[in-house]
């Protein structure tokens, strides 16, 4: 039943035998062993599970790992060079854009696609590109303020 | 409609996983399996119904790796041709259809998140024929149509005949949906697409209405209309006598008031968790009204 695939996550490529079934956020989590996505609801409704497939945000709760192959897949373990943090992720910590942490890696992943494809973005395409990322601890502005920093930064 | 007791995280069921490669093989399989079978574009709202047990399919065939499926195109003869496998991501930002089809660039941009709209395609929100499939309306309003291919050849019928009921399409078994088809409007054409809730975009259309009018050169009398409302009814509809109050006449307030009273009035609302009945009838009055203001005003 299982199947052989290989996903290349975080430019490196990992062989994992998965079930059809398995979603991607499964696979990631549990046979790559990467537990920055998280999984809420279920459902893609929040976001939490975020990853990155070819530059684009998407809900890895809502993809079948089998499907993913040969796609490029970004989690936020592959954002910092070795302990050097990413921009965004500096920009949150000092703007204190993190409470309970369990949006975080996603809402990073989706600001940095915004960011990769529009370097200038306004705070309404701010909140646009992380309108589908539910932070519970309602932080948002901070969130928001911190990603303008760095796209007025840059 | 409540979710079974399956734990905290939803995991999805078993299935076997059939990618097709040819069209023809996606159909042969649909019309072996037949309802053990569902097809899998986007997924993003299959995965969710198997991951709640609305649905369990014991075959999920994967349309992606067929080539051809997935693309724009325009030309004057033909007008827009939009692939079923098109993601809504791909609509939204494709410079054409903002310059030439902007209500439809629109709707896709209402249609969920970023997230969402990534992934998710055009096929999937007219094939799950939900009826806040939130591309339908703006479609049926520009006189769109879905080429079918199966076993036994293609078919071409509107949007508007697409849908028969919730969740249900004109797709016999062993069918697929493999174009959209998007003639030229007249000139003097515009039209918008206007979606309660305007404000959360994860949220699913509690009422949607797109309107699209083609004026005289003068751009005063509206020679041709469409109203067409999602949400409020079993499919996306057309208020016919809401168009016939204000076809072929210039606009006004008052005809416009009548118009949206109609459209209110021809709506056959539920009442759900999103929305009674009557809240949902008054604001297909409401966003009609602004609508047709919206496109009668500032040719």
């Amino acid at each position: 039943m299982k199947q052989l695939i290989q996903l290349r996550v975080n430019g490196e490529l990992h062989e994992v035998r998965v079930e059809p079934w398995k979603t991607l956020l499964e696979v990631i989590r549990d046979d790559i062993g990467l537990t920055s996505p998280k999984e809420a609801c279920s459902t893609g409704e929040c976001s939490a599970c975020t990853v990155l497939v070819n530059g684009k945000p998407v809900n890895s709760c809502l993809v079948l790992a089998v499907e993913a192959q040969g796609k490029d897949i970004l989690t936020i373990e592959g954002l910092s060079q070795g302990s050097e943090l990413h921009p965004l992720q500096d920009a949150f910590i000092r703007h204190g854009a993190i409470q309970c942490g369990f949006c975080t890696p996603g809402m990073l992943l989706s600001a940095k696609a915004l960011l990769d494809g529009n370097p200038k973005p306004t705070e309404e395409e701010i909140r646009e590109a992380v309108s589908g990322n539910l932070c519970r601890c309602t932080g948002y502005n901070k969130i928001v303020e911190a990603i303008l920093e760095v796209a007025q930064s840059q | 409609m409540a979710t079974p007791k399956l734990g905290y995280l939803l995991k999805l069921p078993k299935f076997d996983h059939l990618e097709a490669k040819t069209i023809e093989e996606a159909c042969s399989l649909l019309a072996k399996y037949k309802d053990k079978a569902r097809v899998i574009a986007g997924g993003t709202d299959l995965l969710v119904s198997m991951k709640r047990r609305e649905i369990s399919p014991q075959y999920i065939i994967n349309i992606k790796a067929i080539p051809n499926l997935d693309g724009i195109s325009y030309s004057q003869k033909d007008g827009l041709l939009i692939g079923a496998l098109t993601t809504l991501a791909a609509i939204e930002s494709s410079p054409m259809i903002q310059e030439r089809f902007p209500i439809l660039s629109s709707a896709a941009h209402q249609t969920g998140p970023p997230h969402i709209r990534n992934v998710a395609t055009i096929g999937g929100n007219l094939c799950n024929a939900t009826p806040s499939a939130d591309m339908a309306p703006s479609l049926i309003g520009l006189g769109a149509k879905a080429k079918i291919k199966g076993l036994k050849g293609e078919r071409v019928v509107t949007v508007e005949q697409f849908f028969i009921g919730p969740g249900v399409s004109i797709l016999q078994v062993g069918e697929i949906l493999t174009e959209i088809q998007v003639p030229n409007p007249p000139s003097h054409t515009r039209g918008v697409y206007l979606k309660l809730p305007a404000r959360t975009a994860i949220d699913i259309a509690v009422v949607g209405v797109a309107v699209v009018v083609t004026l005289d050169t003068k751009g005063v009398n509206i020679v041709d209309v469409k109203i067409v409302l999602g949400a409020v009814a079993p499919t996306p509809i057309r208020a016919r006598q809401a168009e016939d109050i204000i076809k072929g006449k210039a606009a006004d307030n008052e005809l416009i008031e009548k118009a949206a009273q109609a459209a209110a009035n021809e709506a056959k609302p539920i009442s759900d968790v999103r929305g009674l009945a009557s809240y949902r009838r008054e604001i297909v009055k409401v966003l009609t009204n602004r609508a047709l203001k919206q496109v009668t005003t500032h040719i």
